[in-house]
């Protein structure tokens, strides 16, 4: 494919390029034209801004055309076989006993075996995403990509030109899926591949579902994990959203979020990471339609030299709806975490009611929190606010538990439960929220350890 | 017993025990007297054993065993309980988790085993009803929207959960009506026993209408001034502490 190639300088940018040309014909959706065209355009807008750097804003601390040193191979098609058995050792005793719909796909193929299609009913879809570009339905086609996407993301790019597979998921009107839909991405691959996942969901009117993306490793190898997921999600629908992020310590993953909301729907997100050398979630959330309500929030626990963005845009386009945000970044040894939250509220957009709060955990000298909270605001009559704060624990909470017998790792403990948990009580599937919690407690006992 | 001999203590370079001197055989309660500013809080943190209080001189045992030379839960689990002034509140701990965490360190550094679920919640139910502290109060986070008062019993409670031998209450009766005043007190004064010791820090003589202490020993610039027994506390109320160095309201 032609493409101006002057602004990719970097090895991994020319990498992207390349690698794009000797997959192109193999990816899924090649014969297709609509499908074709869009990797093509998805490239060549790539192609005209090349990885971010620090200089673009929306990437201030996450200089990707520094932190990325190569492009990683797309990993073929055909990975290792894993059964049930194997899945329930990965996602551990707690997650593997969640009551749910299964998808899972290994080193970014969705594996038939070991997954659930049938809980849609008659009227709704649900196929992979590989499946839905070779042969791409009218409802997929008018809206995929359109749905909320950032401009000039060079990393939403790359999803579009690589993207293997996901799931493309279609809930009827006035559905309830009464299990969460839980999708698993396991990497296998024993060398360094690039994997690149999109999930499309699509929630019709009044519908109910709790969707979960869960990322793990098997492998110690190095991944370039790029994973997208656009939700558009109908008048007075009801949406839990969990993202539970713990690849490996060599791991690069960029995630983004495309959300929707139409008029009185009520979204509940919630992203927990702990794993990758390197991630970067962003998340872009807009109010199409009047009286939703949205809660965005996460935990993030790090250390070593693990680098984590979250970057968030809440977009009020419209009047009455709310917005509460609560990050917790964890930050031990040399570790960097990174808030970005914008909230941006439209001339007509009266009466929005917008709060976000970020704060930081630093248990190390050497640990860095960057937070970077953003109003910007064009209507009069709205109640908005955000906070960000970053300190350590609490020398005055910490003799109080131990004047109590309660020795030093375990006060320490208790008190960065209790920060972290802050974010995670939110949950309100009571299974999850005590698998994260448990999570927080197996990061901490390796820290003590 | 609890001896402290000649104990020099500092805060961020300013000395502020200069020789304190006292010996609080077990069974016995003392009250600790004295104007703002001599040093009673100190000598409370120095006890329970607060990094950012530097003892430079003297020693502090306990039976026998020298303090200092023990972190702050190896005092706890030595019997050393300091009933704070101004308990910390911290969200997102739950208060029962906490009490289960302490009781259970605390016994198992003591050799004891820990307690089950259903002992623990049978005790913990059982002493709170004792201190008139509600079911509701136990399930917020630790002393998170606790009124003053509420924080003073819900001391008294730890200090009924933990059993220790020596109990330093940090001018318990502030901040207290003369309801909340009795309920602390009947919790105190039913722990008293020939084998624990107490030690009340206090600026008003109030409080030792309801624990009436064995002596009175009055504080002034970090050092003991002067001891007697309880009716010295009553010679303090009628005449302040003018003489020990606070001016005149």
């Amino acid at each position: 494919m032609d493409m101006p190639a002057n602004a990719l300088t970097t090895e991994a940018e020319q990498g992207f390029a390349e690698l794009y040309d000797g997959a192109r014909a193999k990816l899924p959706g090649a014969n297709n034209a609509w499908a074709r065209e869009l990797r093509d355009q998805a490239m060549r807008e790539y192609a005209a801004i090349g990885l971010p750097s620090r200089r673009v804003e929306e990437w201030k601390y996450t200089d990707l055309r520094r932190l990325l040193g190569e492009a990683y191979a797309p990993a073929p098609a055909l990975s290792e076989a894993l059964s049930q058995d194997d899945i329930r050792a990965i996602l551990g005793e707690g997650l593997a006993g969640l009551d749910c719909h299964q998808m899972v796909l290994v080193d970014g193929q969705l594996r038939r075996e070991l997954s659930d299609f049938g809980f849609v009913g008659d009227q709704g879809e649900v196929t992979s995403l590989g499946t839905a570009l070779a042969t791409p339905p009218k409802w997929l086609k008018t809206s995929f990509g359109k749905v909320n996407p950032p401009e000039r993301d060079a990393v939403l790019a790359l999803n579009a030109a690589f993207m293997s597979d996901g799931i493309a998921l279609r809930i009827p009107a006035g559905f309830a899926v009464t299990r969460p839909i839980h999708v698993i991405h396991v990497h296998t691959a024993k060398r360094p591949v690039g994997v690149t996942t999109r999930n499309f969901v699509s929630i019709g009117k009044a519908a109910k579902v709790t969707l979960i993306e869960s990322f793990f490793s098997v492998s110690d190898a190095a991944v370039q994990h790029n994973v997208a997921t656009e939700l558009d999600v109908g008048d007075g629908a009801q949406v839990s959203h969990i993202k539970i992020q713990n690849e490996n310590q060599a791991a690069t993953h960029l995630a983004t979020w495309m959300t929707r909301l139409g008029t009185g729907a009520d979204y509940k997100a919630f992203q927990f990471s702990v794993g990758a050398a390197l991630s970067r979630s962003q998340v872009f959330l807009i109010f199409a339609g009047e009286d939703s309500s949205a809660n965005v929030s996460g935990a993030f626990l790090l250390r070593d030299r693990q680098h984590h963005d979250t970057t968030l845009v809440v977009d009020h386009a419209v009047a009455q709806c709310e917005s509460r945000e609560l990050f917790k970044a964890v930050l031990d040894d040399d570790a960097r975490g990174v808030f970005q939250g914008k909230i941006e509220v439209h001339p007509h957009a009266q009466k929005t009611d917008a709060k976000q709060m970020a704060q930081g955990l630093l248990l190390s000298e050497a640990a860095e929190f960057d937070s970077k909270p953003e109003l910007v605001i064009f209507a009069d009559d709205v109640v908005c606010g955000h906070g960000s704060t970053s300190g350590q624990i609490d020398e005055e909470s910490m003799f109080y538990m131990r004047s109590r017998g309660i020795s030093e790792a375990q006060a320490r403990s208790l008190l960065i439960q209790a920060f972290a948990g802050e974010a995670v009580e939110l949950i309100e599937n009571e299974t999850l929220r005590e698998v994260l919690l448990g999570s927080v407690a197996d990061w901490l006992a390796k820290r003590n350890a | 017993m609890l001896e402290i001999k000649n104990l020099h203590a500092e805060v961020d370079g300013e000395k502020i025990l200069k020789g304190l001197n006292i010996t609080l055989p077990r069974g016995e309660v003392h009250a600790i007297m004295g104007p703002n500013g001599s040093g009673k809080s100190t000598l409370a943190n120095v006890l329970a054993g607060k990094e950012d209080y530097e003892v430079t001189k003297g020693s502090i045992t306990w039976n026998g065993a020298d303090i200092l030379k023990m972190s702050p839960e190896e005092r706890a689990i030595a019997g050393v309980f300091l009933a704070f002034q101004y308990p910390v509140e911290i969200p997102g701990v739950a208060t029962m988790t906490f009490l289960r965490t302490a009781l259970n360190a605390v016994r198992v550094g003591r050799g004891e085993p820990e307690l089950t679920t259903p002992d623990f919640m049978r005790l913990v139910r059982a002493k709170a009803d004792g201190l008139q502290i509600s079911p509701d109060m136990l399930k917020r986070p630790l002393n998170v929207g606790f009124s003053g008062g509420e924080k003073k019993r819900h001391e008294i409670l730890q200090m009924e959960l933990l059993e220790p031998g020596l109990c330093v209450l940090d001018e318990t009766d502030s901040g207290l009506d003369i309801d909340a005043l009795r309920i602390v007190s009947e919790g105190v004064n039913s722990l008293r026993n020939p084998e624990r010791a107490m030690l009340l820090i206090t600026h008003y003589q109030r409080l030792l209408n309801y624990i009436v202490p064995d002596q009175v020993h009055v504080l002034s610039d970090g050092k003991i001034v002067r001891s007697g027994d309880k009716s010295l506390a009553l010679e303090l109320e009628e005449s302040g502490y003018a003489e020990y160095g606070e001016k005149a309201a």
